[in-house]
C-alpha cells in the first residue's frame, strides 16, 4: 500500500474517530465495550445482564492459567453464580496482555504500552489470585502442587494454560529453550541474535519490528535483501499470524520504496495456505499480486546463525505404483534438507501443551487436554474442563475461538456442579481477521464446517478497511472490556 | 436383475483383510431391485441394505461359503460401487480415499499443518473400529440356525 493511501486512510480514519470525539491516539485507550459492540455487531452489556440467572451451585473451583480464557471465563462463572469460590493459578502478573497486538506492534503501528495490562486490573470481584505456577497434577485426589510447594485442592478444574512455545526443537536454537508468549524471554531474545525474531512473545513483536526496519533499509540502499519466513508443524495460535507479519513487512518494505530489492519467501510446513478452501484462494491470490512467493510442506529444522542459513525439512509427494486393490495409484511421501539463505527470518515456533499438562495424566498423547469438543469437559475427569489453547480441539486456537467457549464452559461447568445435563455446545467457531496490508484485513470467519461464516452481509474473502479499523480500533477494547467482564 | 459383487476375508487375529479375488453375481427380486435402485447413490446405506439381504445370506451359505466354512467377510463392490477404501487403505493411498475420509469422519484438516502422513494415521485410526461395523459374521447365522434346529426338534420330540 503507497504511502499516500495510507496518509489518506488515516485522514479517514481520523474524521470517522473524530465523529465520536477521538483522535486514534487516544481511541486504543479510551474506546469502550459499546464503540465495540457497534462494529462487532454484539449485544450490550445491560441486555446480556438482563438475561443472566445466577445459580446457587457450590464447589471450590480451579483455574490455570489467567490468560485470556482463564480471566474470561472466571469472570462469566462470576456473573452466573450466587456464591462463586474461584480460585486462579498464574504467575505472570501482566498474564491478559492482549496478544493480537504483537502483530501491529511488530509492524511499528502499536508500540509496547497499547497491549501490556496488569492482571490484578481484570481480576473478577471475589476471584482469588496465586500468583505461582501448577507444577504437578494428581486428578485422581482432586488436588495439584504449585512451584511453590503449595498442594491446593479442588472440586472442578478448569485448564487454561495456553501453550508453550518450543524454539529449542530448532538445532541452533537449542539455548532458547521453551518460552511462554508473556513475561521475561531475555534467554530467547538473546538465542535468535539481531537477525532472527518472532511474533510469537511480546518482546519478540518489539524486536521483530527493530530487526525489521534494519532490514528495510539494507533493501533501500539498494543492497537485495532476503526475507524469509516460517510456518512450523504443530498446530500453532493464530495460524494466520505468520502470514500477517510476511503482508506487514510487504507494505513497510513499500512504504519505504525498497520492495524492488527485497525478496520475501514464506515456508509453510502444511499443504495449503488456509484450512478453508475460500480463504486458501484469496491468500494465493494476494500472494501473486504481491509477488511473495511461497514453498509449501517445508518445516524449519536448523538455523545456521553465522552463515545466515534456514535448513527446512522439504517434503514433497510423487506418484507410486498402481494398486491393483484399491485400483488407483499410490502416493509416495519424499523429503530432503533444503538449506535457505536469509537476511531476515521470522520464526513462527512450534506449539506444545506445557510439560506439566502433558506429561499428567490430564494430557492426551500429543500433550493437550483430552476434551469433547462440545461440551470442553475432559474426556476421563468429569469434574475438569478445559478450553482456548491448550485444549484438544479440531479447531484454530485463537481469542476468536475462546471468546464462543468461555461462555459454553461456563454453562456446562454450572450443569454439572448442579448433576444436569450438559447442554452448551461449542460450535467450532473461529475467526482470523487476517491483516493483507496496513489498512486492510481479511476477516476469515469459519466452523465445524470448514466453510465461511461471515457475521457480516459481506464476501468475506475480500480484505476491508472497515474489518481493519475493526482490528485496530474495536477489538482490543471488545476483548479487555467485554471478554475480560464475561459479558462479550 | 444381477448384482455383481466381490468380497473380503477377514482375519480375525491379524486384523486384516483378504481380497476374495472371485466376481460373483446373484439374481435379486424386483421389489430388492427397485431397493438397490434407491440406495445405489447412498454409498453406506447400499452397503449395509446389501450385506443384511436375505438373498445376499442365502447366496453366500449356498454358493460362496457352505456349511462348517466359518468366516467373517465384507463386501469390497457391488456393481460398480468400491467399498475397498474401508479395508485397504493405507497412508499412501491416493488423495480421492483421503478426501472420502476426511469427510465421513468430520477430520478438521487445519492444512497450513497437517501432514498427510497425519491425517492419514487419523483415518486409520478410526477405520478401526469402523471396517468392524462392516464385517458380516457368518458363524453368528450358522449358530443361531442351528439354535432354532435344535429347538425345533426337542418341540418335536415332546410332541411324540
Amino acid at each position: 500500500m503507497e504511502k499516500q493511501y495510507i496518509d489518506k486512510m488515516l485522514l479517514e480514519m481520523d474524521k470517522d474517530l473524530s465523529k465520536h470525539g477521538m483522535s486514534r491516539r487516544d481511541a486504543l485507550k479510551l474506546a469502550g465495550l459499546s464503540g465495540a459492540g457497534l462494529l462487532m455487531g454484539t449485544s450490550t452489556a445491560s441486555a446480556e445482564e438482563e438475561k443472566i440467572v445466577k445459580t446457587d451451585a457450590k464447589g471450590k473451583i480451579v483455574i490455570i492459567g489467567g490468560g485470556l480464557a482463564g480471566v474470561s471465563t472466571a469472570a462469566r462463572l462470576t456473573l452466573k453464580m450466587s456464591n462463586p469460590d474461584i480460585t486462579i493459578i498464574e504467575p505472570n502478573p501482566q498474564s491478559v496482555s492482549y496478544q493480537p497486538g504483537y502483530t501491529m506492534i511488530a509492524a511499528g503501528l502499536w508500540e509496547k504500552d497499547d497491549i501490556m495490562y496488569d492482571t490484578d486490573e481484570f481480576l473478577p470481584e471475589g476471584v482469588k489470585l496465586i500468583p505461582e505456577r501448577a507444577i504437578y497434577f494428581n486428578p485422581q485426589e482432586n488436588q495439584l502442587t504449585t512451584d511453590a510447594g503449595q498442594v491446593v485442592s479442588y472440586d472442578y478444574l478448569i485448564l487454561a494454560t495456553g501453550v508453550q512455545l518450543d524454539f529449542e526443537r530448532i538445532k541452533g536454537l537449542e539455548e532458547a529453550g521453551r518460552a511462554l508468549s508473556g513475561g521475561n524471554n531475555d534467554k530467547l531474545m538473546e538465542a535468535l541474535g539481531d537477525s532472527i525474531c518472532s511474533i510469537y512473545t511480546e518482546q519478540g513483536s518489539v524486536k521483530t519490528w527493530e530487526i525489521m526496519q534494519k532490514y528495510i533499509e539494507q533493501a533501500k540502499s539498494g543492497k537485495k535483501t532476503e526475507f524469509v519466513f516460517t510456518h512450523p508443524d504443530t498446530p500453532i495460535k493464530c495460524g494466520g499470524a505468520p502470514k500477517k507479519i510476511v503482508y506487514l513487512t510487504n507494505a513497510r518494505l513499500k512504504e519505504a520504496g525498497a520492495r524492488e530489492n527485497a525478496e520475501l519467501t514464506f515456508y509453510p510446513n502444511g499443504g495449503a495456505m488456509f484450512g478453508v478452501p475460500e480463504y486458501h484462494d484469496a491468500i494465493v491470490g494476494q500472494f501473486a499480486r504481491e509477488n511473495i512467493k511461497y514453498h509449501y510442506r517445508h518445516n524449519l529444522i536448523e538455523v545456521d546463525k553465522e552463515n545466515k542459513i534456514a535448513v527446512f525439512d522439504a517434503k514433497w509427494q510423487e506418484k507410486g505404483p498402481w494398486d491393483p486393490v484399491m485400483k488407483d495409484f499410490e502416493v509416495i511421501p519424499k523429503r530432503e534438507k533444503k538449506r535457505v539463505p536469509y537476511d531476515f527470518l521470522h520464526i513462527a515456533p512450534a506449539n506444545i501443551a506445557p510439560r506439566e499438562i502433558a506429561e499428567s495424566d490430564l494430557g492426551s498423547a500429543a500433550g493437550w487436554v483430552p476434551v469433547n469438543k462440545e461440551t470442553l469437559q475432559h474426556i476421563r475427569y468429569m469434574n475438569v474442563f478445559s478450553i482456548g489453547d491448550v485444549a484438544q480441539l479440531p479447531m484454530a486456537k485463537t481469542g476468536g475461538s475462546v471468546r464462543k467457549q468461555y461462555k459454553v464452559l461456563a454453562d456446562n461447568l454450572i450443569a454439572h456442579m448442579n448433576e444436569k445435563k450438559l447442554e452448551g455446545k461449542y460450535a467450532g467457531y473461529t475467526v482470523c481477521p487476517l491483516i493483507t496490508d496496513i489498512g486492510t484485513v481479511m476477516l476469515a470467519e469459519f466452523d465445524w464446517t470448514v466453510k465461511p461464516t461471515p457475521s457480516f452481509p459481506l464476501d468475506p474473502t475480500v480484505e476491508r478497511w472497515i474489518f481493519w479499523l475493526m482490528k485496530a480500533y474495536a477489538l482490543k477494547p471488545m476483548t479487555m472490556y467485554g471478554m475480560l467482564s464475561g459479558r462479550a | 436383475m444381477q448384482i455383481q459383487f466381490e468380497l473380503a476375508k477377514y482375519n480375525e487375529e491379524l486384523d486384516t483383510f483378504d481380497l476374495d479375488e472371485t466376481l460373483y453375481q446373484v439374481e435379486i427380486s424386483e421389489e430388492d431391485a427397485q431397493t438397490y435402485e434407491l440406495l445405489k447413490s447412498s454409498d453406506l446405506n447400499l452397503y449395509n441394505w446389501f450385506i443384511e439381504a436375505d438373498f445376499f445370506s442365502k447366496y453366500i451359505k449356498e454358493e460362496v461359503y457352505p456349511k462348517g466354512q466359518h468366516k467373517k467377510i465384507a463386501v469390497c463392490d457391488i456393481n460398480d460401487i468400491s467399498f475397498r477404501r474401508f479395508f485397504f487403505f493405507k497412508v499412501t493411498s491416493g488423495d480421492s480415499h483421503y478426501a472420502y475420509f476426511k469427510k465421513l469422519f468430520n477430520i478438521f484438516e487445519e492444512s497450513d499443518w497437517q501432514d498427510r502422513e497425519e491425517i492419514g494415521e487419523q483415518i486409520l485410526e478410526q477405520l478401526k473400529s469402523k471396517r468392524l461395523e462392516l464385517v458380516r459374521d457368518l458363524t453368528e447365522d450358522e449358530e443361531s440356525e442351528s439354535e432354532t434346529e435344535e429347538n425345533t426338534t426337542v418341540e418335536s420330540d415332546g410332541k411324540v
